[in-house]
């Protein structure tokens, strides 16, 4: 202690007991000293620790808890959409990322400082000032950056100052988000106005077999292959759990998770877009030429595979827009069905509302109906009576049944009495088509001749055949919405002799296009019911093929053999009945043609349809193409508007024959010509001029030409046409003798509703050479000219070969 | 001045020379290291986060001003170690001059540096120059000059009146029970006080006081004063609970934190606790706070402590409270072994209050006691308080050089 002798220096002094202030100080500093030493260094600490430990160690758990919850940021990273391409690897729909620019409205106030920069608190009034004006400058930048903004829904995000999240713009593309980015790290905008990443489905074909793709909405693949395929197409989510600052920024630490996103599956398809697009425009093409009324349907097949090259089916939507209508009928008609829907409503009032509320409830049914039409796939998922390319089947299952073969003979009368039915059932030909041998039967498509081949095979063995052809079970296709054929048909039991009679001839019973098209190929391909398919492989962004789609073969239905009896006789559909408008010149090309009605008789609305398959010998494509509700040209009446018959013949057949050749092309396949085809096929005109008449008669001979001769002289001077024109085999060349001369120019003959021969004639006559086109070389006094390239009366340069397109009036029409 | 030669140097001069105490030493480097490792961790996001001048986002702006103060504060410290202690005797009472000086020109408008209306600060040159608090001063000022009276005691005479008088009579009695001897102090601290109170400064008030209190207590006033005075204390506080809102709510919110609004008065609370519940037995790892992310308030300051926690765990944190109670007992050991009763008196009124800060800061970060806004000796930023706290550990490690050695038989 301080105050000891050997310290003189110190100032205390000597205590001088009871004269001074600080009696017994000493000892009191030294226990004093002590008391606060062991109140300050050890027993202070003591309730400390205590309260450390009992926040840090027993309620570890708990706070740790709470505090993570605050500083936990978890956030997903999308995967990528597979993308699909079509069967060469087009890309059909693709994904690609966007953002969505996001506003704090709540946060962009909470930015506004009620501070000066002193630290004072601002006057309220100059506070509301500076948010006033933080607001507008955001309104007015946005304005600048973005636009196209509405200026009115901006101010109101802005005014929503008690919402932290308002999706200003969504689907910006990274160049417009590189100019937010730059203003927003410009004006530190982090927390109240932001992008998030976002992604945006691309067709880069837009409406281009939609009805297959379908397409993407909010939540994922909405119809079709996006819809079938969802799980395969959109991968898996990755997600990120780290902490955040209490701003809201993640911040990436040891103890971040990150897991990554799994990108989706690319699809490939069987569908090929360029046959895709054939369809298409011949589904247009007959809507317009028909005054089709209720869209049209086209399948185009591997009947071998089931693969199928394309799908379509109008009206049609572009599913970059899908909720948008494009199709002009369908927007016509939308004003028609508002008015319909809103009588209805007011009819039936029962809700007391008032004429603007039906109004709006007519235009947002109007709207939903007409939306859904185009999103539907006729091919798929609705049914149909499929009329005489039914008829198909059932030769096929009379052959393999051995009830009919090639040599037998049918009568028709012009209708047919079937016992238990009131009337007679006519033939599409009233007239009768007399007497005829199977393969004419077919041809003619004759119902009688069918109701008795029906006959034969017996409800039972028709009904054994209707099941194996798959007339009775969904395709199995990859694709969603098949039609469900509960009703479709009748049961085994019920079906009765009227019933067997009809459905001989595909009437009275429903199936779908598919079911049909597939029937139809085991028809024709060997006997075997395929499974139709739309996607060929699966496969990682990589390009690692995870999954490859078989051929499947379903069951064999008919023996190979008969299969081929059945394909012989359909090709003289296309070649010499019915089916004649369809046939191209150079492929043999197969099928039957369909007419059936939907409803009852009065309402006119028929489905006129086509299915065909080239080369006969060897199908690599069968096409069904119909048209639904072409317009007749008055109620009752057979005919439409341009006085064409209603039928699948004169209407489908027509559109199909060119789309098959088109198809066939585009395949690769090459033209085989048939002996009276190869005389009729294009030649090249020899030079004959300076020779002798006999010389080039020999010369025009060796290429299948014929000639006449114009003026006197030996030697040939002048030739029409020139040499290397191509013409037609067949045709007459006009060889000038001497001095004469062909006329430099001549007026083209109307040829139209001519017979072939005589519009050859007159043509070959003025100068002119035909090529033909159209129904197919057998041709009889019915095939007229229907059109031809150079008008009538038009003046032309002589030796100009003309096209001229034949078209044969087929009575296949419906009758029932 | 030529260093003389040790014989030539007088006794005083000898005794100056002395060895300064290596363990408290030792202990204030440990804990101005660990501090300012601490700040470092626990500012550079704020700092980050800050575009405001003179911060400019710039993360090391906290941590080099505290490291440059702290050099400085250093070199301050050995300075006034090697000032013969003896000499704060007389330069007490002008220290007592200047800070009350400067605690008036606190309420000079264009001299002070007032934030907030809060006129605590005043800068370094007056109208340039860093910003310090008068009160930091005005606390080792009063505990000097407490000392340098104090210390005498023993040789005061008490002072006589005449009996005759009742006046005299009256003035005999409170010179008997010590009144008339506490009055100069008494007018003295009432004056200081006030000052800092009205500045308004309350637990700046309340730490001056508690040093002077200390001085106070251990140079041997009577307990009674001690007991009455706290009674009176305690009578205020109840007095203000009742008549005053702004005690009550302090009160309220200090005994049920939980239920207070978790985004405005329970926040800081919250995310403390929160902050300090993280860190567990062995803490999440330096520089791996999640809560310094702007989630706790004033992470640099006050709440200092709650990330050091959260970072260094109950077992780091405990190695903390040891090395600054071990600095506490080896104060007072030096206290306890000074050569003179000044010297024990300064030591102990710089020890207290150092305490004193520590208790109350931690005591507020973990709930303990009610919020009172006091930082963390050489953990808080705050580049003065860091040097004037450096200094009063220098003026201790001079008292430490006299202490005689230990006889060797």
């Amino acid at each position: 202690m301080g105050n000891t002798p050997k310290y003189p220096s110190s100032r205390g002094g000597l205590p001088s007991i009871g004269g001074t202030r600080g009696t017994h100080s000493k000892r009191s500093i030294f226990h004093r000293t002590l008391f606060l030493m062991a109140a300050c260094g050890i027993l202070m600490f003591v309730p400390l620790v205590w309260k450390l430990w009992d926040i840090a160690i027993v309620h570890h758990d708990e706070y740790q808890r709470k505090a993570s919850d605050q500083q936990r940021l978890e956030y997903e990273i999308s995967a990528q959409r597979g993308n699909i391409y079509d069967r060469n690897g087009k890309i059909m729909a693709m994904s690609s990322t966007v953002y969505q620019l996001i506003l704090s409205p709540r946060d962009l106030i909470a930015n506004v400082p009620n501070k000066d920069e002193e630290g004072n608190v601002l006057d309220n009034a100059v506070y509301q000032a500076h948010i006033s004006a933080a607001q507008e400058k955001i309104v007015n930048d946005l304005m600048d950056l973005i636009p196209g903004l509405d200026r009115q829904e901006l101010v109101n995000h802005v005014n929503a100052t008690t919402k932290a999240y308002r999706v200003i713009k969504k689907n910006i593309e990274e160049e417009e988000a590189e100019v937010l980015r730059q203003y927003m790290s410009e004006n530190k905008t982090a927390n109240s106005l932001y992008l998030i990443p976002d992604t945006k489905r691309y067709y880069p074909y837009s409406s281009l077999a939609a009805q297959a793709l379908g397409f993407v909405n909010s939540e994922g693949g909405a119809y079709g292959i996006e819809a079938a395929y969802n799980d395969m197409l959109e991968g898996t989510a990755g997600r990120v759990s780290t902490t955040k600052t209490a701003g809201g920024t993640a911040r990436y630490n040891a103890y971040s998770e990150y897991m990554d996103a799994i990108n989706g599956y690319n699809l490939t398809l069987t569908i090929d877009t360029t046959i895709q697009s054939y369809l298409e425009k011949t589904l247009e093409e007959g809507i317009k030429d028909f005054d089709v009324q209720d869209g049209a349907f086209a399948i185009a097949m591997n009947p071998k595979t089931g693969a199928i090259y394309g799908i379509a089916s109008s009206p049609d939507f572009d599913p970059n827009n899908y909720s948008q209508i494009i199709n002009e009928d369908l927007l016509s008609g939308l004003e028609e069905d508002i008015a319909a829907i809103y009588d209805k409503l007011k009819a039936n009032n029962t809700e007391n509302l008032t004429d603007s509320q039906l109004m709006e409830k007519a235009e947002a049914q109007a709207y939903s109906d007409a939306v859904n039409t185009q999103w539907r796939s006729k091919a798929i998922d609705s049914r149909y009576e499929p009329g005489s390319v039914f008829k198909a089947i059932v030769l096929a299952a009379a052959l393999e049944e051995g009830v009919v073969k090639e040599s037998d003979h049918f009568f028709c009368s012009g209708h047919a009495d079937v016992p238990g039915y009131p009337k007679p059932i006519n033939c599409s030909n009233t007239r009768g088509h007399k007497d005829q041998d199977l393969a004419k039967a077919v041809a003619n498509s004759c119902n009688p001749a069918f109701i008795e081949i029906g006959g034969r095979l017996g409800v039972q063995k028709f009904y054994d055949y209707f099941e194996a052809f798959g007339m009775l079970e969904k395709t199995g296709i990859d694709l969603p919405g098949e039609a469900s054929l509960a009703g479709a048909v009748w049961s085994r039991e019920e079906m009765s002799n009227v019933d067997l009679a009809v459905a001989s001839f595909g009437q009275r019973f429903e199936i779908t296009p598919l079911q049909m098209i597939c029937g139809f190929s085991a028809v024709i391909n060997g006997g075997n019911l395929v499974k139709p398919y739309v996607v060929q492989s699966v496969s990682t962004q990589d390009g690692t093929v995870v999954q490859n789609t078989q051929p499947e073969v379903v069951r064999q239905v008919v023996s190979k053999q008969t299969s081929q009896r059945a394909a012989d006789i359909l090709e003289q559909v296309v070649a010499k009945g019915s089916g004649n408008n369809g046939y191209v010149a150079g492929y043999r090309i197969g099928g039957k043609t369909g007419t059936s009605e939907v409803g009852t008789k009065d309402t006119d609305h028929y489905i006129v349809s086509f299915m065909g398959y080239a080369p006969a010998d060897d199908p690599q494509v069968i096409v069904l193409l119909a048209y639904d509700h072409p317009q007749v040209a008055e109620p009752g009446s057979n005919y439409g508007p341009s006085g064409v018959y209603i039928s699948g013949g004169n209407m489908a057949a027509k559109k199909a024959g060119p789309l098959i050749a088109q198809i066939l092309d585009y395949l690769g396949i090459e033209k085989t010509y048939s002996a009276e085809e190869a005389a009729a096929a294009d030649v090249s005109m020899p030079k004959v001029t300076g020779v002798s008449v006999p010389k080039a008669e020999d010369n025009l001979s060796r290429v299948n030409l014929r000639y006449r001769t114009v003026g006197e002289g030996d030697t040939v001077s002048r030739q029409v046409p020139a040499a290397g024109t191509k013409i037609p085999g067949g045709s007459t060349v006009i060889l000038y003798l001497g001095s004469s001369a062909p006329e430099a120019s001549n007026t083209v003959p109307n040829v139209i509703g001519m017979t072939y021969e005589n519009a050859k004639q007159a043509l070959e006559e003025a100068g002119f050479f035909m090529k033909a086109s159209g129904a197919s070389v057998y041709y009889g006094n019915t095939t007229t000219a229907e059109s031809q390239s150079i008008a009538g009366g038009v003046a032309a340069v002589t030796g100009t070969v003309v096209d001229v397109r034949f078209f044969n009036q087929v009575e296949d029409g419906y009758t029932g | 001045m030529a260093r003389k030669a040790k014989r030539d140097l007088t006794m005083e001069e000898q005794l100056a020379r002395g060895p300064l105490d290596l363990p408290f030493l030792m202990l204030v480097l440990m804990l101005l290291g660990i501090g300012l490792i601490m700040l470092f961790s626990a500012s550079y996001y704020t700092a980050f986060r800050d575009s405001k001048p003179p911060v400019n986002n710039n993360p090391y702006f906290y941590i080099i001003r505290q490291a440059a103060f702290a050099a400085a504060g250093l070199v301050v410290m050995y300075i006034i170690s090697r000032i013969n202690y003896q000499h704060f005797r007389w330069m007490a009472p002008l220290a007592l001059m200047v800070s009350i000086v400067l605690l008036i020109l606190c309420y000079i408008p264009g001299l002070n540096a007032p934030i907030n209306n809060v006129r605590r600060w005043l800068n370094l040159f007056l109208v340039a120059g860093p910003t310090y608090q008068p009160s930091e001063i005005a606390k080792v000022a009063l505990v000097l000059f407490f000392a340098a009276r104090l210390c005498k005691r023993d040789t005061e005479k008490k002072l006589r009146f005449t009996k005759r008088t009742g006046t005299g009579r009256m003035l005999n009695w409170l010179e008997k029970i010590g009144f008339l001897e506490l009055v100069p102090y008494g007018v003295v601290l009432v004056v200081v006080l006030g000052l800092i109170v009205f500045e308004p400064h309350v637990s700046g008030a309340l730490l001056a006081a508690v040093g002077a209190a200390a001085v106070l207590l251990v140079s041997g006033i009577s307990l009674w004063w001690f007991i009455g005075l706290g009674g009176a204390g305690a009578a205020m506080v109840g007095l203000m609970y009742l008549l005053t809102n702004y005690v009550k709510v302090k009160i309220a919110l200090w005994l049920d934190p939980w239920s207070a609004d978790p985004q405005h008065e329970g926040f800081q609370f919250r995310q403390g606790m929160y902050s300090l519940a993280s860190g567990g037995l062995l803490g999440r790892g330096l520089g791996e706070s999640n809560q310094k992310y702007g989630f706790v308030p004033e992470p640099e300051n006050d709440m200092i402590f709650s990330i050091t926690v959260e970072e260094l765990g109950f077992v780091g944190a405990c190695l903390i409270l040891l090395l600054f109670a071990l600095l506490i007992l080896r104060g007072y050991w030096i206290a306890l072994h000074a050569r003179d009763k000044f010297g024990t008196l300064v030591i102990v009124g710089i020890i207290t209050l150092l305490a004193a800060q520590v208790f109350l800061n931690i005591g507020v970060v973990t709930g303990l006691i009610p919020n009172t806004g006091i930082s963390l000796p050489f953990f808080s930023y705050g580049g003065t308080a860091l040097m004037i706290q450096l200094a009063e550990m220098g003026m201790i490690l001079s008292i430490s050089r006299q202490i005689p050695a230990p006889r060797k038989d």
